[in-house]
């Protein structure tokens, strides 16, 4: 089990360490001086960009250029935005709490409502029922999340008006306590239900996948050999082995549930990352970009690992090896 | 009274645009304490028969047709809850596969246990523990097996533990499918040998499916040979083996090694099994014989009885010719 | 004669299969759509009209958007965008997982194990966010973004084919061709990579899928090329009138959903074609 994990965290470590190689060299590479790429103006003045220059140690080699920026980034430093004239860091850590919220809510929902539905589907693999789903989680697969988004405001919100279409709170309503949850509530149905209905496609075929081949497995048909009812198999024997392989995608869906939520945010003007990178995005504000694309590689390693230590404690093939 | 009666049995495997005629009209009876080799190539059909024999065949994509009597009962036509009551007691079944035979992420005791209580359902974990633990040092396996999970075992220890777990209620008949071919020869020979031992002890009628003549030839005392779906020749192993009728049967001696344990003078038949989605006029074996004359590609052998009260499916050894 | 066959094979069943027929029905009007664009457009896609977000009607099929362009015809010419970002790139993926697979499959060893380390960190990594740098710092000209995605999404390809590699080195007519003293790199490029093929013949049509739907994103976040039209450019644009001029997002939204949803209905019976195991489960 030792070596599994060991393995895992150094999937994840060589993971963070790409996406910050790559960040650095998009620096060097992209058209233009990394001067003018980090401070975001075509020609910074010269104080600035003689502060980059000591800060990146731009006139060293390129290795020692990396090591640098590794540092940096060691410390917790993600530079500089451009468009804010703050750390990005502290920038990012006041926009990570939204998305969190949007991205586990329905990472969390469609890994239930997709499991199940896999699950239900599999028993029935064949049937009219069956085929039907399968169509409709391609259906919704095939949708660009933003745009079931805003189908989704013009039904529910505008339209027949009882759902609000933007934002977290409702900043007139000034609410405390209770009412301040209920209205955060109130808002993250919407981008919830969106990000849900795309992100749960991948779970059903998972899920359903992994049921059909389990049941097509050997030691099922032992076990309906011996006698023990089909509902007893299923329960005990089929459900244990088949959700196994569910949990260990969890983690690295993440990345992709990630990609949805930046851009759902969008559409409903969540106050998370998203929304955060448009504007970046807008103002050439590089920095605030790159610190987005790395925290979203650490958060996505860290749950990997995560989910990948608690996966190899859970499956007994693991555990005991 | 044979202990199991097969009477005209037929699987036919549908797809979309597809029928397949996987078993096609066999007939064959089983004495108490007979051991019975079922052997073939793959294709022939031999595991088709074991599964239809048992009912565990899936219900859409296959019809079975004829009876399965197990002592006098028709299993084939008895009823979903019934059957499950004479399933494991009256007849178990070990796999070829026996890494694949336990749930792999389930202890192997608690599973065994699980089964044990299927039947037994007032006994208590200690009980059913005990009963296990008696099993697996019957098949020769520790303790502390009971502990462990599948993936821990060698395959010859799992595949003792798919025994042990078919022993569990003394069945009657005991099928074993392939459920020593994925072994080393010298693990096979082992568990051939402690299988007899307990088949003598615990008096179990066998019916083994293999591909393999000379684990016929060392543990069982009648044998059936199948090739397309069809029984072509059957008889006692010692009359069988030493004076093959079928040319088929012949072609298959000739491949199996002359000394224990050494593949080396392998001689297979050329060709292979015809495609059993179109009804042959003739015999199934015709393409492939060297003896075959016209009327083996216009009329179909029936299965005849020679003197020595063996059965043979050839026109050329006794067989009658049926006219079109 | 096993690669003929399956082609043989693969067009008897595109008959056979109705989700592959409808899908080739769907691509192959989107085709002629895109080639014969400038004859389909009613109006000149990149003219502004006078009459800003009119509804469809007679004079516009599907109304104009905010700046008074014809939707209809700005649709017929995103065709050609979508369907030539989405086919590129999802060839260069396939090219490029096709190689590293066959490499890592067929000669296995430290280069198989660094390049199944490279799978699983693209497999962890936000790859859309890289791709979303990539072009907001070298330009979103659609070169550049056929390219990212390209290079961005082969891994999958590289998966399949380095299973196809690993069974094809040990069949007889590889082992065959090796006793007789061909070179690897013959056995890779003559033996091991055409017949191990089709499976990334399948996930690159649904390749294609992933970077329409990638492309539409970008775009939506302003990161499309300025000077052509594209089908996520008009659900963008028409994002400030989404209840003034539904129509705008609505229907090019369906455009994308539609295309999207024929090039994984081919994928996924080509897969079904190709896999007997699938098969029987359906």
């Amino acid at each position: 089990m030792g070596r599994y994990i060991g393995k895992r965290i150094l999937t994840g470590a060589l993971t963070v360490l790409a996406a910050i190689v790559l960040s650095f060299l998009l620096i060097h590479l992209a058209p233009g001086d990394p001067a003018s790429i980090l401070s975001g103006m075509d020609s910074p003045s010269p104080e600035m960009e003689e502060a980059l220059r000591v800060k990146y140690g731009l006139d060293q080699p390129l290795l020692s250029q990396l090591w640098t920026y590794l540092k940096n980034l060691a410390q917790g430093d993600l530079g500089e935005s451009i468009s804010n004239s703050r750390p990005v860091a502290e920038l990012i850590a006041e926009r990570l709490g939204p998305t969190l919220l949007l991205s586990l809510t329905t990472a969390v929902l469609s890994l239930v409502l997709g499991t199940a539905l896999g699950i239900y589907c599999a028993r029935r693999a064949g049937s009219k029922l069956d085929a039907a789903m399968n169509g409709v989680s391609y259906l919704f697969d095939s949708m660009p999340g933003f745009w079931l988004g805003m189908m989704l405001i013009l039904i529910f919100a505008s339209s027949l008006k009882i759902l609000p279409t933007a934002g977290m709170v409702d900043l007139r309503g000034g609410y405390t306590g209770f009412a301040h949850y209920m209205d955060v509530l109130k808002h993250l149905v919407l981008p919830g239900l969106t990000l849900t209905l795309i992100s749960t496609p991948y779970f059903f075929r998972i899920a359903r996948s992994s049921v059909i081949q389990v049941m097509s497995e050997d030691f099922i048909t032992t076990l309906r050999a011996t006698g023990m009812s089909e509902s007893r198999i299923f329960n005990k024997y089929v459900f244990k082995n088949a959700i196994l392989p569910t949990v260990t995608v969890f983690g690295i869906t993440l990345a992709y549930i990630f990609t949805g939520v930046a851009v759902i945010e969008i559409v409903f003007s969540w106050p998370g990352m998203g929304s955060f990178m448009l504007k970046a995005i807008g103002n050439r504000d590089y920095p605030l970009l790159m610190g987005i694309y790395l925290i979203l590689s650490i958060s996505v390693a860290v749950c990997m690992i995560v989910v990948d230590v608690i996966y190899a404690f859970i499956d007994p093939r693991i555990r005991y090896s | 009274m044979p202990i199991l009666e097969v009477r005209n049995l037929s699987v036919t495997y549908t797809t979309k645009n597809r029928r397949i005629a996987a078993v096609q009209g066999v007939s064959l009876e089983i004495e108490e304490r007979d051991a019975v080799g079922i052997v073939g190539e793959s294709g022939s059909g031999k595991s088709t028969l074991a599964m239809a024999m048992l009912r565990l065949l899936p219900k859409n994509g296959a019809e079975v047709g004829g009876e399965v009597l197990l002592n006098g009962t028709d299993l084939l036509a008895l009823p979903e809850d019934k059957l499950s009551k004479l399933r494991w007691k009256e007849l178990a079944v070990v796999f070829q596969k026996s890494m694949n035979s336990l749930s792999p992420v389930h202890r192997i005791g608690a599973q065994m246990a699980d089964v044990y209580r299927l039947h037994e359902s007032s006994a208590s974990k200690r009980e059913a523990k005990r009963r296990i633990v008696e099993l697996l040092e019957m098949v020769n396996l520790p303790e502390r097996v009971y502990k462990l999970y599948p993936h821990e075992l060698s395959g010859g220890m799992m595949q003792r533990v798919a025994i042990a777990l078919s022993l569990m209620h003394h069945p009657r008949l005991l099928i074993l499918d392939e459920a020593t071919t994925a072994l080393d020869v010298v693990t096979q020979g082992q568990i051939l040998e402690e299988m007899m031992e307990l088949e003598r002890k615990l008096g179990i009628t066998r019916l083994m499916i293999t591909h393999d003549m000379s684990v016929v030839a060392t543990s069982c005392n009648k044998v059936v040979v199948m090739y397309a779906g069809q029984v072509v020749e059957a008889g006692l192993v010692k009359d069988v083996l030493t004076k093959p009728a079928h040319p088929y049967t012949q072609g298959l001696l000739r491949s199996i090694p002359s000394f224990d344990g050494e593949k080396s003078n392998i001689r297979g038949i050329p060709g292979s099994i015809p495609a059993l989605d179109v009804p042959l006029a003739g015999c199934a074996f015709a393409e492939r014989c060297e003896f075959a004359a016209d009327s083996c590609r216009t009329s179909k052998p029936q299965l005849a009885e020679l003197p020595d009260r063996r059965q043979v499916a050839c026109h050329l050894r006794g067989g009658e010719i049926h006219a079109q | 004669m096993g690669r003929t066959n399956v082609m043989k094979r693969a067009l008897s069943a595109i008959n056979g299969n109705i989700q592959l027929k409808i899908g080739t029905f769907l691509i192959a009007l989107l085709v002629m759509v895109a080639l014969l664009a400038p004859l389909l457009a009613t109006h000149d896609p990149y003219v502004l009209g006078d009459e800003l977000t009119a509804p469809p009607g007679a004079e516009h099929l599907l109304g104009t958007d905010g700046l008074g362009r014809d939707v209809y015809s700005m649709l017929v010419y995103g065709a050609r965008t979508s369907l030539l970002i989405g086919v590129v790139a999802a060839v260069i993926s396939g090219v490029i997982g096709t190689l590293l697979g066959g490499i890592a499959g067929f000669y296995r060893g430290s280069v198989d194990r660094t390049l199944t380390e490279v799978n699983n960190i693209f497999l962890i990594m936000p790859t859309f966010f890289l791709i979303l740098l990539v072009v907001a710092m070298f330009g979103s000209s659609m070169l550049n973004v056929m390219l990212i995605i390209g290079l961005t999404s082969w891994v999958g390809n590289a998966r399949l084919m380095r299973a196809q590699a690993m069974s094809l080195r040990e069949r007889t007519f590889v082992l065959g061709a090796v006793a007789i003293g061909e070179s690897k790199r013959q056995i890779l490029f003559k033996h091991i990579i055409p017949n191990g093929i089709f499976p990334i013949v399948a996930n690159t049509t649904m390749n294609i899928s992933g970077a329409i739907l990638t492309e539409a994103s970008l775009s939506f976040l302003g990161l499309g090329d300025p000077n052509v039209i594209s089908w996520g450019q008009i659900v963008f644009n028409g994002r400030s009138y989404l209840t003034s001029g539904w129509w705008i997002s609505t229907f090019s939204g369906l455009t994308i959903v539609v295309t999207v949803l024929a090039f994984y209905m081919i994928g996924d019976g080509l897969n079904r074609v190709l896999s007997p195991k699938l098969r029987n489960n359906n």
